[in-house]
């Protein structure tokens, strides 16, 4: 009896082996290589944190890696991964778990730019297609100056409407207005009325 | 003529009535055949309701568990072997990268796609010796990036968009539409 027990086991040890590797791929050789070993057992938590959340990893590996490249302090490293999770398990919350690793990644920008969580949401529920881009060009905006309201305010009314191309289109288009000497703040009302303009069928009513 | 034709045909049913001499062992080894096929019937049939007949099995919880995780995992681990398929839309687009460093020994590209490898990506000079430029190909997503001045100095692109840095060095931002 115990030996039937004892074999009624079997398959629960047999699924702990084949899921064991899943926790052991969180050593990233690459990771290995470049961190001591404090600082490495400190992003791997906090890498496999984020791995068991469902949030895209490559990411935090590579913002580690940024910090070996650029000879920062190991708990300088640590620090930034942690923010950086963080980030992407904000923007998963505001734009839903059906997002990409690359929306994630593009909107834990966006909200390190200064973004708000909720601009993240309106966003989301305006565009049908990928954010990826219009998330990208949300942070790039900010990046140039813009306040982070307006910033929110022009591409979230672009979303509905303008495709990828164009969401590139008003964001050189803001900047090099930005680059002759206008506000960054009129520089994108501008130019996101001249866009809501030309795109037929878009609404010029900003949200 | 029709007298003949008569004889004929009697001759032709006297012999067809003469009777056939047949092997005396053919009805043995008929027999034989038969029941040979009929035992491999019988098995086939037999291991056929062996499948489909229904039954009772006992399972204890853990064990039970045990199994569920078992599947859980081969699954999980299968779908772990599958490299992620990237869609045709999402192929490589080649990026130029350009910095103007004058004077400098070496200027190379370091990024997320290169996994910041300062030895990965060296820059070609212009015969200027000024311009530095790269080509790279890269695949849609946002990455960020820098130049390695002389292996030692960060610089960002001044015609990108720079990123909030987490270490106190220079870094831009690049987007590939996919």
């Amino acid at each position: 009896m115990h030996c039937s027990r004892w074999l009624a086991m079997l398959p629960l040890a047999g699924a702990l082996l084949i899921l064991r590797p899943s926790t052991a791929a969180a050593q990233d050789p690459r990771l290995e290589r470049r961190l001591d070993p404090a600082t490495l057992e400190s992003v791997t938590a906090t890498i496999d944190s984020a791995r068991l959340q469902g949030l895209p990893v490559e990411a935090l590996v590579q913002r580690a890696l940024e910090g070996a490249a650029k000879h920062a302090a190991p708990a300088q490293i640590a620090a930034a991964v942690r923010r950086l999770a963080m980030e992407l398990a904000t923007a998963r919350q505001a734009l839903g778990s059906v997002s990409s690793p690359m929306e994630l990644e593009a909107a834990a920008g966006a909200l390190r730019a200064g973004v708000r969580p909720a601009d993240l949401t309106r966003l989301r529920h305006r565009r049908t297609q990928s954010l990826t881009v219009a998330l990208a060009t949300l942070a790039d905006l900010v990046a140039s100056g813009v306040p982070p309201d307006s910033a929110a305010a022009a591409v979230i009314a672009l979303a509905a409407s303008a495709g990828d191309d164009q969401m590139a289109d008003f964001r050189r288009a803001v900047e090099r207005d930005i680059a002759l000497g206008a506000p960054p703040a009129v520089a994108a009302a501008v130019r996101v009325d001249a866009a809501l303009r030309q795109t037929p069928g878009a609404s010029s009513r900003r949200p | 003529m029709f007298d003949r034709d008569e004889d004929v045909l009697d001759r032709v049913i006297d012999q067809l009535r003469q009777p056939v001499e047949m092997d005396p062992t053919l009805d043995t080894a008929v027999m034989t055949r038969v029941a040979a096929g009929g035992e491999r019937l019988g098995r086939l049939a037999a291991v056929w309701d062996w499948a489909w007949r229904p039954r009772e099995i006992s399972v204890s919880p853990l064990a039970g568990l045990g199994l569920a995780a078992a599947v859980v995992g081969i699954v999980v681990w299968l779908a772990g072997r599958n490299p992620q398929v990237a869609s045709p839309a999402a192929g490589p687009n080649t990026v130029q990268f350009v910095v103007v460093a004058p004077g400098a020994a070496s200027v190379s590209l370091v990024g997320d796609f290169n996994d910041w490898d300062g030895g990965a990506t060296p820059m070609q000079a212009a015969k200027s010796g000024a311009l530095w430029s790269v080509t790279v190909p890269l695949t849609p997503g946002r990455y960020r990036y820098a130049f390695l001045v002389n292996g030692s100095r960060w610089l960002a692109d001044p015609a990108a968009p720079r990123v909030q840095d987490d270490y106190d060095a220079p870094s831009s931002v690049v987007t590939v539409g996919g």
